[in-house]
């Protein structure tokens, strides 16, 4: 992004404070206004199910009686599964998912995973953010995306992760992706900013500063494109209007927030979400009840929200989690950390049904899970046949795609 | 068991533009001495101190000044934190081995619960430890140095490190923070933490694990292409049986694990141990250019030339090895001291943050402060991988810098009336109070165009609703100058 781009950013929204003369100030208010970019654009929600989710009570094989064994008290009764066919179907939790299910808008990945699986949060996380198992990488997949995607440079909202932290997935040489957890309180903190947005803008823009950084011009880059992406950010969205009801959760303001930004047609190709903490060592059932329940109500509010603004058709949802969780119960009446589960494809595009296999029972590795389809396989479809770019420029190594998008 | 795994390079590097002069490089610099140096001085041997410890170093000479930097008693180590023993009793882990499920199980859930409530304390206590440490420290530089040696030879509480063990690899790095290279070198290796994270606890003659072996030549002391797949094999060989003692939790070696056979390593061949692989890895040259890429990295800047790192290397060996006279030919070298060097870095969130508490001589951490350092990117004893902290343009991304200028924010108002701050109202001129301002802070190293808005700002002829600088509002103008301030391009360099 050259410095030159500054003046011509998205900046219809932008209240100019201050009449302090600011040559910026000026060039903002005379830069025309954007037209609606990216009304046709589409876009990736990725959700990222945070501690571990357990994959076998989530799609249940209820027909095997080893599922039982292995799951004395935490096991989900075969009466309870919502069927999907005579072998698994969904935890009772994930029952309004089941509207989209039968609606042919969910494609369910079963048994995902990759080879000699890590057991650790965090390097697991790692590995699924980078899609590199083998390697320590500091880019994620969709940072790499973004980076030969050739978005507009001067977009403050190619990709925005809806968490605290700037997940490793969304980590790209070229373009800085806001990390905003909730609009309110997005920013700078301070009462003093107020009466100062012009005087930032001043400090990023004078460069005669008596020294010769390298990293001078980046810095004051970064903190331009944040600072004005903050002030931006809520005029921009604040036009859209919505009746979806989504659940009272972090989970369910996030998507609401993500459907709010595809909605307002910012251009916005990648959004991250996170549902957590799945990480059940001790009385799972409640804590994964919860959850999925949140995610299936998330989704169907998600969904129903964008339909009613056109925009379900380009708005494909993946999940993916760091691992699933061993096959036997613990003591504890919960789940230690495993490692093949299933991912779901939601929304446009998608095929609906089941894709690989379910994972065997009887043939496990160290009391785990083995897996039979490629994490970056999933990746590998997604990146082609949703977002349009070869796979081989983003993920090392050459994974055959999936039939579960179109 | 794990695949080996191998790292790649890092992200886009910044060199400073303009052309290094080599061989002036590293000698003495004789050019003028003030406080902009001074605060370049702190700044990279240090966390950049208070305005006082500024002044009294340009006060002195820069030969002087680099003087109380190097010369510290490594000795003289802060007491540990007290920690809760986080291991289970003897009584706890049959309780916990007890498979059959049902039984005991809300005994055993509540076990669970209290210990990892127990760890997570554990872990706040030594973050907030470390933290008030390196702001309150008599000896900056050695905290630096045992942040740098964190971000090299990383360990984390990832696969089940005690916080304790944590806390004695850090005590490790002050000790060694200036001292002999090979000797730390060898110490890590040892170390119990390490041990741990790099599984060669899992490391024995049946089945030897490459872990350790591999990124202690890849990471720690060669980089990937001065050794080849069969060294790793033959030294992770030679590390075998160096393990953990499960009653004391105390590093051990179990003859019975080792394989004491012949191992041909880097050329030579021989029934190498430890000692020995570390003994050979520091005789090839490749490893003097290793740490001498990684010192002018962290304390001059990104990128350094080829000739520079070869300059640097020869330095090392001269010295074999011995950190502390390398150290100070660095920091009183005309390299340390050019305008290539200056602001040529982006300070760590640790930078960052004991940087502004030393600024306003805030003697502690609060707990928001750790809060803060996650947002901004980095957790004490808790490193991303084994690469450590990718640094520079990784630390930059609108989120994190939001977090630093909103941490600045918060911090402005626990300034006390007796820091500087009662110097900067003392004229109620808003061009002296921005000049006086953004001299402490930044020596002088703003646009002028900031200084105009510094000027309005405090004048209040930015918004019409304020009134002009008067002892009613200075206090606050003043700490809104600061904050300001801290929000320029400048002050997020080091």
């Amino acid at each position: 992004m050259k410095r030159s781009n500054f003046l011509i950013g998205a900046v219809s929204g932008l209240a100019v404070v201050g009449s302090t003369g600011s040559l910026f100030a000026e060039a903002l208010a005379q830069a025309p206004l954007p037209g609606l970019p990216g009304a046709a654009d589409r876009v990736l929600v990725i959700v990222n199910f945070q501690g571990g989710n357990d994959g076998l009570n989530t799609i249940v094989p209820f027909a095997n009686p080893a599922y039982y064994r292995y799951r004395p008290t935490l096991g989900v009764a075969a009466g309870d599964v919502v069927r999907l066919n005579d072998q698994i179907g969904f935890n009772p939790a994930l029952t309004p998912l089941k509207a989209l299910y039968d609606a042919g808008k969910v494609a369910i990945v079963q048994g995902v995973g990759y080879p000699d699986p890590v057991l650790s949060h965090f390097r697991g996380t790692e590995i699924w953010q980078t899609a590199a198992p083998e390697k320590y990488l500091s880019t994620g997949w969709l940072g790499r995306y973004l980076d030969e995607a050739n978005l507009p440079a001067d977009n403050l909202f190619n990709a925005v992760a809806l968490s605290d932290v700037l997940p490793e997935v969304l980590v790209s040489e070229k373009v800085d992706v806001p990390a905003i957890q909730q609009l309110q309180g997005y920013g700078l903190a301070s009462d003093r900013n107020v009466a100062n947005r012009a005087a930032f803008h001043e400090f990023v823009q004078d460069n005669r500063v008596p020294f010769a950084s390298p990293y001078l011009a980046h810095v004051a880059e970064i903190e331009d494109h944040a600072q004005r992406g903050a002030q931006e950010l809520p005029n921009l969205v604040a036009g859209y209007k919505t009746d979806a009801t989504y659940p009272a959760t972090p989970f369910g303001r996030s998507l609401a927030l993500a459907a709010q930004i595809v909605g307002s047609k910012l251009g916005t190709r990648v959004l991250y979400v996170t549902l957590g903490s799945f990480d059940t060592h001790t009385t799972q059932k409640a804590t994964q009840d919860r959850l999925l329940a949140d995610f299936a109500n998330g989704m169907t509010a998600f969904y129903a929200d964008l339909a009613a603004h056109g925009n379900d058709g380009r708005v494909l949802t993946m999940t993916f989690s760091e691992f699933g969780r061993r096959v036997g119960e613990n003591a504890s009446r919960g789940t230690d950390h495993g490692t093949a589960a299933p991912a779901f494809l939601i929304g446009g595009g998608v095929k609906g049904g089941l894709y690989g296999s379910h994972p065997s029972l009887d043939d496990l590795d160290n009391g785990n899970l083995k897996y039979n389809t490629d994490f970056r396989s999933i990746y590998a479809t997604v990146i082609e046949r949703w977002l349009g770019r070869a796979p081989s420029g983003i993920i090392a190594g050459s994974f055959p795609t999936i039939g579960a998008l179109a | 068991m794990n695949a080996p795994i191998a790292a790649t390079p890092s992200p886009a590097q910044y060199r400073p533009a303009g052309s290094l002069d080599l061989a002036a490089a590293l000698a003495p610099y004789s050019g003028p001495w003030n406080e902009r140096l001074a605060g370049h001085l702190l700044r990279r041997a240090g966390f950049g101190g208070s305005p006082a410890d500024v002044a009294r170093l340009a006060g002195g000479s820069m030969n002087a000044a680099v003087d109380t930097l190097v010369r510290f008693d490594a000795a003289a180590l802060p007491a540990d934190p007290e920690l809760a023993d986080e291991r289970y009793s003897r009584q706890d882990l049959m309780l916990l081995r007890q498979q059959q499920v049902g039984a005991n199980s809300d005994q055993i859930t509540m076990l669970k619960k209290q210990a990892n409530q127990l760890r997570a304390k554990n872990r706040m206590t030594a973050q907030r430890w470390w933290l008030d440490r390196m702001i309150a420290t008599p000896a900056p530089l050695q905290e630096k140095l045992t942040l740098f040696w964190h971000g090299h030879f990383t360990s984390s509480w990832e696969k089940g490190t005690t916080t304790q063990a944590l806390v004695d690899q850090n005590q490790l790095f002050r000790r060694n923070a200036l001292g002999n290279v090979r000797d730390l070198t060898l110490a890590v290796s040892k170390d119990v933490a390490m041990l741990r994270y790099l599984d060669n606890t899992q490391n024995v003659k049946a089945h030897p694990n490459e872990n350790y072996a591999r990124e202690l030549m890849e990471l720690f002391t060669l980089g990937i292409g001065n050794y080849s797949e069969n060294d790793v094999r033959e030294s992770a060989r030679a590390f075998t049986g160096w393990s953990i003692d499960r009653q004391s939790g105390t590093a051990v070696f179990l003859p019975q694990r080792h394989d004491d056979g012949s191992k041909t390593f880097l050329g030579q061949t021989g029934n190498f141990d430890g000692p020995a692989i570390v003994s050979i890895i520091f005789q090839q040259p490749a490893c003097a250019r290793w740490f001498a890429t990684k010192l002018l990295s962290f304390f001059v800047y990104d990128d350094p030339e080829p000739g520079l790192v070869d300059a640097v290397a020869r330095e090392l060996r001269a010295k074999d090895f011995e950190l502390a006279p390398v150290m100070s030919t660095l920091l009183r070298s005309n390299l340390f001291y050019s305008e290539r060097a200056y602001r040529a870095l982006v300070k760590s969130p640790a930078e960052f943050v004991v940087g502004a508490y030393q600024l306003f001589s805030i003697p502690q951490a609060k707990p928001i402060a750790l809060q803060a350092m996650r947002r901004m990117g980095q957790v004490l004893f808790y490193p991303p991988n084994v690469k450590g902290w990718d640094g520079g343009a990784a630390w930059l991304n609108s989120q994190t810098l939001l977090t630093r200028e909103n941490f600045a924010s918060s911090l402005v108002n626990q300034m006390t009336g007796d820091s500087w701050l009662g110097g900067a109202m003392s004229s109620m001129q808003p061009l002296q109070v921005a000049k006086s301002v953004t001299q402490t802070i930044l020596f002088g190293d703003v646009a002028p165009q900031s200084i105009g808005q510094l000027v309005s700002y405090l004048g209040g002829t930015g918004v019409s609703a304020l009134g002009s600088l008067s002892g009613e509002n200075a206090d606050e103008r003043v700490r809104g100058a600061a904050y300001l301030t801290m929000a320029m391009p400048a002050y997020q360099l080091s």
